[in-house]
Order: structure tokens, then C-alpha cells, then sequence
């Protein structure tokens, strides 16, 4: 331990590292972590895609946004409770690290796995399907920012106090089930209607696609500065409610 | 001797306060640096909740908790860095190597980068896991599940040590190896809070004793003051012969006799004055023309105290605990030799 605020500051910093690396050795392949985090976005886009006549860089963008989401959010809510189950999380919460750094590694195991999958799903767009990309650069940041905001709203179920990964799944999935319908992913935003449009605004994966289209097709409904900001504030403000509920969790003995 | 811990009136409701389950009720208590003091109660004492509110993962309802000088309210930073956990289940990672898991946790506790190699070595040496090393800890026994875990909680050289329950459920070799290595590491000035209900083990472990039942502290003090508190859990012990099992309600009807219990082809008569019960017993086998195979005084165990102070019928939880289930069903036609 170093002493100071700076020498506490890498400390945290090491051990948010320390415990996402944990975490991907342990849980990345779990079944219940490929089905939900690997195969659920290719399944929906398959879903969703097949027999529309659309373009590769158009599919590539919206499997982007649907990776990241799905993906991202599938960590949460299994691998805390099961941490929970098995006590290997009172480990963590009896280390010397605030609950912040916690939830920011937890929130990392869930975002770099998505990142990884957007990465191979980018791969088959652009090798197999000849996608091309309008702005790498900004395709990157979103696929790290889009992550890390979807990763922190599953760690909202997984902050839910129980043991049982089966308790927090179905209102976890039953949630990115609505902020998918709701959001310009399968209907372009400028073809909504005013009120579909306004029910879009309120799902952060509008903004992801809507920032996925200007990366990767160079067009856009929305500014892309808007984007980034909505993702950055969504990604933020879904710590809070897990920092809560970890909170209430110490008073019921989870 | 400065303390390691105080507590004041701690207090654990789980739900609302006056509406929920009190779990512990008040206590206040103090352990020494350096001792090892064991938390002694029942299944569902309260053992648990007091121990996870010690380690920060339970908030408490009232009370003050202190260690080494930190109120854990204010300032729970420097306590995590002096505490060491070992919880009833051994929360190892299954998924990883014994080597990964205490390089882990050595990461977590951030012992630098130069010692965590050695330390990690000599702990897996010292708990007769180092052949081990490389395999996943889900193929490991419970012993040595156990054993890991202590490593693990020991790495980073905490001067204070929670163990929950340390060797139920292992095997004698097991047991002996972990209890030997709670006295190495007392020897070396960790100071160890040890929560049991194993009576036995807390009388070779610890200095010191809290009995705690239904969330309070019945009890507090050294396992032999303890024991010399409740003189009359003494005992008197004999074996007769032939059919000596056919003469408890006759033995239990002497007098003095608080309690008659079978002990094996023994009667144990709980008295609170061996020295005159001792003829009774002895005229009575004349006078029924038995022989005295074996005759002993028994001082109380702490097991004794433990069943006083809990409220609990000496003898019974005895073979419900330490002889099983069929022993117990045994024991209910045994139980009219009571009264």
C-alpha cells in the first residue's frame, strides 16, 4: 500500500485491474455468459436482418450497437450473484478498495468482453461482407463508450441483493428487450413517428446506434457530440443506483 | 495489553428495528492483541452476523465497533488492510490454480510486487499445497480447500485474523493440521478471533471465551474460570455390572443426582457434590449385588458450561453433536433415567 491520496489512487487503479483479470479468467466462459453475452446479439441481428434487402455497412452498424449492448449487459447481472452464491464477493468486499473501484472492474470485465466481440464481429462485416468503415476513430470510441454505459446498467441487476443469478436475469432481460423495441435500431429514427421518436430518446442504445451510424455509414440522426454525451451521462448515472443497492445490500447481509 | 477490538452495544436487526429478526442483541466485548478468543454459541447464536459486521460486510443497526484504534464507521480503510478473513465456506476460486488464487489476493492486497513470489512459495509449502500448486482449486478436497483459503487470508500478514467456523465437515488429519496452524500463527502475534461452536475446539484454542446465545453475551472469560464457575455441572461416572444400562432411573433417583446420562456402558450423574454422592453409589451397588467396574469424578467440561449457559439439558446435545442421528433416537429411551 502507498501512502497518500496519489499512492491510494494506484492502488485502486491496480486492483480494479487485478479484479477484472480475475473475472475474465473465471467467468468469460461460463455457458451461461457466452449464451447471453455471445450469442444473443448475432441471434437478434440474424432475427431482425435476414431478407431485408440492406447494405453491409448498414448490418455492420447494427450489429455493432447490438453487440455492444447485449454483450455488455450480460455480465452483471450472472457474475455477481454468483459471486455472491459461491462467497467469493465478500472477498472483494472485505478488501481494502472502495465499493467505486469495485463496480468500475466489474463494469470493465463486462465492457472489454463486449469490445472483443465487436471486434470480431467488425472483422466478418468487413472481411466477409466488404463493409467499409467512415470513421474509425469514432467507431472505436463509441464501441468503448457504448460498452462501459451498457456494462454499468447490467451491473444495476447485479447489485440487486440475492444469491440466485436466476432472480436478476429475467427483469434484466425483460429490460433490454423494451430499451431495444423502443430504440431507432430495427426502425430508422427518421422514420418513426413523433411519438415512437420521443419513446426512442429515452433508450441509451438509440444514441449508440444513431453514433454506430455516423462512425461507420458517415450519417447520422442526431449530433454525434449529443451521442456521446447522452452515453457518457447514461453510463455515469447507472453506477449510482448499483452503489445504492450495494449499500442496501450491507444492511440485509448480502 | 492494548485491544484489538472493542465493541459497544452492538446490535444487528435484520428488517425493521423492533419489527425484524434481532440477530445480536447489544453485546459488548473487548479482544486483546495478541490473544486468541473464541466467539462460542449455537447454530443461529448470532456468531456469523457479529463476525461479517467485525469485517465491514454487514452494517450494523446501533452499537460501536473499533479495531486497532479505527472506528469501522468512520475510518473501515486501515481496518481491511489489518484484517485477514476466513468465512465458514472456504471462498476460494474454484476456476483457479492454488498459486493464482493467492497471487490474487496478493495483488488485492497489494503486497509488493518483490514478496508476493516468496510469500506466496512459503505458504504453500508451510499448508502442504505446493505439489498442488498448478491445479485448479475445484479439484482440491475440502481440507484443502480450507487450507487455501487461509493461505489466502494470511497473505498480506494481517495482525488480526477472523476465522468462521474453521473445521467442521473436515477429517480428524485435517482438523489437527488447521488447528496447529492457528497456534503457529498466534505464536507469532496474530491476534485471532475464532468463531465455533465446537466446544472442544475452543478449549484447546482459545485464551479467552464469549458465549453468545439468542444474540446476547451469556458468558465471558477464560475457559478454565468458566468451567470453575459452574461447579455443579461435576459429575460422577461409574460402570456396573451385570446389566448396569438396566439401573439408570435408580441411579438418577439418588440422592444429590441432578441429571443421569448414558455414556457409552456408563452412567454419568450430574451432581453438584462428587464427595457425597460417591458412597450412594457405592452402597447401591452392594446393595443390589453389582460390581463396580470403573468410578470417577468429573469436573465440568466446558461443553457442560456451554449447555448450562445455553439452556440446554446436559447430556443431550451431546450425542445429538458428537455421536449422530442414531445415537440421538437412541437417547430418547434413555432420557426417562433424567428427572
Amino acid at each position: 500500500m502507498r501512502a497518500g491520496w496519489i499512492g491510494r489512487l494506484q492502488d485502486e487503479l491496480a486492483q480494479a485491474w487485478i479484479v477484472m483479470v480475475k473475472d475474465m479468467k473465471v467467468h468469460y466462459l461460463r455457458p451461461g455468459v457466452i449464451m447471453f453475452g455471445f450469442l444473443m446479439p448475432f441471434f437478434m441481428f440474424f432475427s431482425f436482418s435476414v431478407r431485408r434487402e440492406m447494405a453491409a455497412a448498414q448490418g455492420v452498424a447494427r450489429l455493432l450497437a447490438l453487440t455492444t449492448f447485449f454483450t455488455a449487459g450480460a455480465m452483471g447481472p450472472f457474475i455477481i450473484p454468483v459471486e455472491r452464491r459461491v462467497g467469493t464477493y465478500d472477498r472483494l468486499l472485505a478488501a481494502p478498495m472502495s465499493l467505486l473501484t469495485l463496480l468500475l472492474a466489474k463494469t470493465a470485465v463486462g465492457a472489454v468482453f463486449a469490445i472483443a466481440v465487436s471486434v470480431f464481429a467488425l472483422l466478418v462485416g468487413v472481411v466477409a461482407f466488404g463493409a467499409t468503415i467512415a470513421q474509425p476513430w469514432l467507431l472505436a470510441a463509441v464501441a468503448i463508450l457504448s460498452s462501459f454505459s451498457f456494462s454499468a446498467l447490467g451491473l444495476i441487476f447485479g447489485s440487486i441483493p440475492t444469491r440466485n443469478p436466476g432472480d436478476v436475469q429475467m427483469p434484466s432481460t425483460l429490460l433490454r428487450w423494451v430499451l431495444l423495441f423502443i430504440s431507432g435500431v430495427f426502425i430508422p429514427l427518421a422514420e418513426m413517428a413523433p411519438s415512437a421518436r420521443a419513446l426512442a430518446y429515452l433508450s441509451p442504445l438509440t444514441y449508440a446506434q444513431d453514433l454506430m451510424n455516423h462512425a461507420v455509414l458517415d450519417t447520422g440522426y442526431l449530433n454525434p457530440w449529443l451521442d456521446l454525451a447522452v452515453l457518457l451521462a447514461s453510463g455515469i448515472l447507472f453506477l449510482l443506483p448499483s452503489i445504492l443497492m450495494h449499500r442496501r445490500g450491507r444492511v440485509l447481509g448480502y | 495489553m492494548a485491544n484489538a477490538i472493542e465493541v459497544e452495544n452492538l446490535t444487528k436487526y435484520y428488517g425493521r428495528p423492533g419489527a425484524g429478526v434481532l440477530a445480536v442483541d447489544h453485546i459488548s466485548f473487548e479482544v486483546r492483541q495478541g490473544e486468541v478468543f473464541g466467539f462460542l454459541g449455537p447454530n443461529g447464536a448470532g456468531k456469523t452476523t457479529t463476525q461479517r459486521m467485525l469485517t465491514t460486510l454487514l452494517e450494523p443497526t446501533e452499537g460501536r465497533i473499533v479495531i486497532n484504534g479505527h472506528d469501522l464507521a468512520r475510518d473501515a480503510y486501515p481496518v481491511k488492510r489489518q484484517t485477514g478473513l476466513v468465512p465458514e465456506e472456504s471462498n476460494v476460486y474454484t476456476e483457479l490454480t492454488a498459486w493464482d488464487n493467492l497471487m490474487f489476493t496478493a495483488w488485492l492486497y497489494r503486497v509488493p510486487r518483490a514478496q508476493r513470489t516468496a510469500r506466496a512459495r512459503k505458504l504453500l509449502q508451510d499448508f502442504g499445497l505446493w505439489e498442488k500448486r498448478d491445479v485448479k482449486a475445484e479439484n482440491f478436497s475440502k481440507g484443502m480447500r480450507r487450507r487455501l483459503s487461509i493461505a489466502m487470508a494470511i497473505i498480506h500478514r494481517p495482525p488480526l485474523l477472523f476465522l468462521d467456523e474453521p473445521t467442521p465437515g473436515l477429517d480428524p488429519q485435517s482438523s489437527h493440521a488447521i488447528r496447529d496452524l492457528i497456534r503457529q500463527l498466534n505464536a507469532e502475534g496474530t491476534t485471532i478471533f475464532l468463531s465455533t461452536h465446537q466446544i472442544e475446539e475452543a478449549n484447546q484454542l482459545c485464551d479467552r471465551v464469549a458465549i453468545i446465545n439468542h444474540g446476547r453475551i451469556a458468558a465471558i472469560d477464560t475457559p478454565e474460570h468458566l468451567k470453575q464457575a459452574f461447579r455443579r455441572v461435576q459429575s460422577v461416572e461409574v460402570a456396573l455390572e451385570p446389566d448396569g444400562a438396566a439401573h439408570g432411573d435408580a441411579l438418577a433417583a439418588l440422592l444429590g443426582v441432578a441429571t443421569a446420562v448414558k455414556m457409552g456402558d456408563k452412567w454419568r450423574l450430574y451432581t453438584e457434590d462428587p464427595s457425597a454422592l460417591l458412597p450412594l453409589v457405592m452402597d447401591y451397588a452392594r446393595s443390589h449385588d453389582l460390581r463396580v467396574t470403573s468410578l470417577n469424578t468429573l469436573g465440568p467440561s466446558l461443553e457442560d458450561v456451554f449447555l448450562e449457559i445455553t439452556g440446554q439439558p446436559v447430556g443431550t446435545v451431546r450425542h445429538e453433536v458428537q455421536e449422530g442421528g442414531s445415537r440421538q433416537r437412541g437417547m430418547k429411551g434413555q432420557m426417562g433415567g433424567q428427572r
